[in-house]
């Protein structure tokens, strides 16, 4: 109805009709820079010839996709992967959200802190610090193990499958989860729980029976979102993996690509399917998100800490020890890798060195990816919060006939992995005559940053217009005030914290973001997350650390600085 | 919402009233131009401000409205001064007029002072007043109400009840006004429309409402009735309001109780029908009273709840029915105790079963 009554001219609704076109635009840009590059990826899938000869189309990337016994493990084990992850990181990340939302623990505030910053720990240097400790020759903890008699040699080895799944549950698995089921179990209303207590339930009974059968749909919710960032991964493999030949698709699409002779037919086609394969997974979520109901929590009910009595010091003790393991260990050792003269042997006469800040911050490379990393960070968050907002708004907000395509497209850079998104920016930038001068600059990168922070960007301000409710805007409406009106003097001031932490959020992912700029970044505009990996190809891995570290700092500043924005925010709703 | 026609005369509050989903709050916000009409046209004051015909359709904020909001929509972000400042802002009026008109209105409902409190500071009441000079600062031509009363307990409720009606027979202003309170409904308003599933069942004045309901909704949804099956025994002819007389049946058989013929109602001697009374129209007393025949039942208190100024009863008449009545404290009530029930004949209205 409202498309229909939209197009025809009123004499009245000028700024009904401004909205519609506004709409129209942002939809159709959403839809070019999302949408088409996923088509791209489709046909390509489809096209065999070597490149440089002329087109031609045939099923040879889908026999090789499927076929093929390296790439259909590369299938396997991404599979792998994930099931485990989830498995391992569900259970801890519950329990961990309802000792820190529902429980008497003692600092759990600052506890929460830790594992929020630990979110915003880049994989890629968390994987380095690892590789110190548990590298199978040189690894700390290796030869600490060794040193206990009738030990030979330490039993633990980073490159393998279970170092692998280690370093993802303690990076991204674990605290995504407990950042994002925290605050939701804090948020039950406590007479659920209560009334089972007054029943006769005891605190464990009560947690197992009530609290998470109740909070069960954003359990699911998570578990989706977690599944579906897993399938993504791939920093994590480039390093761990490759020493041992373990591909997961990403990486496998990555070697596909960086051959002498690419083979983009077998890298689209296994896109395509990992593609396939999450298109349920965000159908599934946009259902549950759509139906939940935002209701702005008040102070009305009184959240009764549950007394964890002489269960108190071990719970601290155990959920502490995985602060340390997510967030101190990384800190600590990413830090010391940097002043170690070779990169993970502790047993070498005179191991520490200042040369490799020296060298690293004396490198004209180092400074110009610097120079990019902050340009694009900045240039991200901005068109971020513009864009993301404004799509938030229409599929929140208005009538817009394309509002539910557009919620959908939003969710649509979740399923296609990051290197295949920029090999896709890549041909559309390439392809299309006007865009063609963006190749090589940071716009590009830029564009690719807002593209893959589009799921989580538009999900977040969503939720928050939704716990606006709409009747502060329809008052505004009501009161004289244009949609344009409304949108700055009302909307935006009310949203200005999330947008800033959203800002935050992305600031730091564009400073770390490797999958999605490993194709698109020239030596013109090479940010230090691309320069970090040159490092590593080159083997230079002390230089790499420090790169990483300097990365990883900006990160910690930024989530130190989204969380300030966030407590403001709760505040002020 | 379905072939409703309504008409709202200035300086009047005018109710729409009705049970959640019938239409009520749909109605309010296609008026106030938040909901597009599928059909029909809206006029204020001689202006067309959406016609689907004409394909005319003038966005909220031209349409010169004011409206308080169930969760009243105050702007945390502003201050109570900003807060009501903002239409004014928008109308282009010169700051120190607005200062003026601030204070004025914030006099009127007893907030003068808290310009520069932050507006979440102020509690449920305060709030509501708030929302209330808002949308009065800027005279509007209309003063839409969605149920603003629900989020105030008892007591408050009744104190802003009687104050907004104070406050809209010194202004003049014209009010539409959505309840599912009947209550708020009857003593606040001028005229009453009752809506049903988007329909709208029956509309003037309360008391004409309450004591003449067109139809059975209308009835039942306004007030308590008591009702009682019977079979039309004799009805005297010619007149319009004519005494209907009913036998009931089931376990009432044998008595008969004489009323009125409701609006409209088709009845025929022989065929089935349906008593109905207010319970405060049943004048109870003890069961050796004295009453001629044809207007009065007999029945046992069941139960007896004291409720302060006066008891709740429940009486069960015969073996069937259970009516609850409220009787005067004024006199000695026990359970078990038998009374007698007067249905007086000018009160009892008859309806086809």
């Amino acid at each position: 109805m409202a498309g229909l009554t939209q197009a025809i001219a009123a004499p009245g609704p000028r700024r009904i009709e401004l909205q519609s076109v506004l709409c129209t635009v942002v939809l159709a840009l959403v839809a070019l820079c999302v949408v088409f590059p996923i088509v791209l990826v489709v046909l390509q899938s489809f096209q065999v010839a070597a490149p440089g000869q002329p087109a031609a189309y045939g099923l040879d990337g889908w026999r090789a996709a499927l076929g093929e016994p390296g790439l259909r493990a590369a299938l396997v084990n991404t599979f792998t992967v994930t099931v485990v992850r989830q498995l391992l990181s569900l259970p801890l990340a519950v329990l961990i959200a309802w000792l820190l939302a529902r429980t008497d623990l003692p600092g759990r505030s600052w506890i929460e802190f830790g594992f929020w910053a630990a979110f915003f720990l880049p994989s890629f240097t968390v994987t380095l610090s690892w590789v110190l400790l548990l590298d199978p020759d040189y690894g700390l903890v290796n030869a600490l193990v060794a040193k206990l008699p009738f030990v030979g040699k330490g039993p633990f080895n980073i490159y393998s499958f279970w170092g692998i799944v280690w370093v993802h549950v303690i990076t991204g698995s674990l605290t995504v989860k407990v950042i994002l089921l925290t605050p939701a179990f804090r948020n039950m209303n406590a007479s659920f729980e209560e009334a089972s207590r007054v029943a006769g339930g005891s605190t464990l009974r009560t947690a197992l029976r009530i609290t998470v059968p109740v909070m069960a749909p954003v359990i699911l919710s998570v578990l989706l979102l977690g599944t579906m960032v897993s399938l993504q991964t791939f920093e994590v493999e480039q390093v761990l993996g490759l020493p041992f030949r373990f591909f997961v698709f990403s990486t496998m699409i990555y070697d596909l690509l960086i051959t002498r002779v690419p083979r983009y037919d077998a890298a689209t086609a296994l896109a395509v399917l990992v593609l396939a394969a999450m298109l349920p997974l965000v159908l599934g979520q946009q259902r549950l998100t759509r139906g939940r109901r935002y209701t702005t929590v008040t102070g009305q009910f009184q959240n009764q800490p549950h007394r964890l009595g002489r269960w108190r010091a071990p719970a601290s003790a155990f959920v502490l020890a995985l602060v340390l393991i997510v967030l101190g260990v990384p800190v600590v050792f990413a830090l010391l890798g940097t002043f170690m003269r070779l990169f993970g042997f502790f047993s070498i006469a005179d191991p520490w060195t200042l040369d490799n800040w020296k060298t690293v911050l004396g490198d004209d490379q180092f400074l110009g990816s610097l120079r990019n990393t902050l340009v694009l960070a900045v240039g991200t968050a901005a068109v971020t919060v513009v864009v993301h907002s404004l799509i938030a708004y229409i599929a929140v907000r208005t009538r817009y006939a394309g509002r539910r395509l557009l919620d959908f497209i939003s969710w649509l850079p979740f399923t296609v992995p990051g290197i295949i998104l920029g090999l896709a920016l890549l041909w559309l930038f390439l392809g299309v005559n006007f865009l063609r001068p963006l190749y090589g600059t940071t716009a590009l990168l830029i564009i690719a940053g807002v593209i893959s922070g589009m799921p989580l960007g538009v999900q977040v301000i969503k939720s928050g217009l939704m716990q606006l409710g709409g009747e502060l805007e329809e008052a505004s409406r009501i009161a004289g005030a244009s949609w344009w009106t409304t949108y700055r003097r009302i909307v935006l001031r009310l949203m200005a914290p999330t947008l800033m932490a959203v800002a935050m959020i992305t600031f730091v992912g564009a400073a770390r973001n490797i999958s999605n700029f490993a194709l698109l970044s020239t030596s013109a505009n090479r940010p230090l997350s691309i320069l970090q990996l040159d490092y590593v190809a080159e083997r230079k891995f002390e230089e790499a650390v420090v790169v990483a570290c300097i990365i990883m700092l900006i990160s910690l500043a930024g989530a130190l600085f989204a969380r300030l924005l966030g407590l403001r925010g709760s505040s002020v709703g | 919402m379905d072939r409703a026609s309504l008409e709202v005369r200035r300086g009047e509050v005018f109710t729409l009233l009705g049970p959640s989903g019938c239409g009520k709050t749909t109605t309010l916000r296609l008026v106030a131009g938040l909901e597009r009409p599928d059909a029909g046209e809206i006029t204020l004051r001689g202006r067309m401000v959406a016609s689907v015909p004409r394909r005319v359709f003038l966005a909220p904020n031209l349409r010169n409205l004011g409206m308080v909001f169930q969760s009243y929509a105050i702007w945390p972000h502003m201050t109570v001064f900003e807060n009501i400042a903002y239409p004014l802002t928008l109308r282009g009026v010169k700051r120190g007029v607005i200062r003026d008109k601030v204070e004025r209105v914030l006099g009127l409902v007893g907030l003068e002072g808290l310009e520069a409190r932050a507006a979440t500071l102020l509690s449920g009441g305060q709030m509501q007043r708030l929302a209330l000079c808002r949308a009065l600062v800027y005279e509007p031509d209309l003063l839409l109400l969605d149920e603003p009363f629900s989020n105030l307990d008892a007591k408050l409720r009744e104190q802003m009840r009687i104050e907004l009606k104070l406050l809209q027979r010194r202004l003049g202003i014209t009010v539409l006004f959505v309840t599912h309170d009947q209550i708020e409904a009857l003593s606040l308003s001028d005229r009453i429309a009752v809506m049903q599933r988007g329909r709208v069942e029956q509309v003037g004045p309360p008391r004409s409402l309450y004591e003449h309901p067109a139809s059975g909704f209308v009835r039942d949804f306004l007030g308590q009735t008591v009702i009682l099956p019977g079979r039309v025994a004799k009805l005297a002819p010619g007149e319009p309001s004519a005494a209907v007389t009913v036998e009931l049946n089931g376990a009432l058989i044998g008595s008969t109780l004489a009323g009125r013929g409701a609006p409209g109602a088709l009845l025929s001697a022989g065929a089935n029908a349906h008593v109905a009374i207010r319970p405060e129209d049943i004048e109870v007393m003890p069961d050796d009273h004295p009453w001629p025949d044809g207007h009065a039942l007999t029945g046992v208190i069941e139960a007896l709840l004291f409720v302060g100024d006066r008891y709740e009863a429940r009486v069960a008449l015969g073996g069937e029915h259970s009516i609850l009545l409220l009787v005067s404290r004024a006199r000695e009530w026990r359970e078990g105790q038998r009374l007698r029930l007067a249905f007086p004949p000018e009160m009892v209205s008859v309806w086809p079963a």
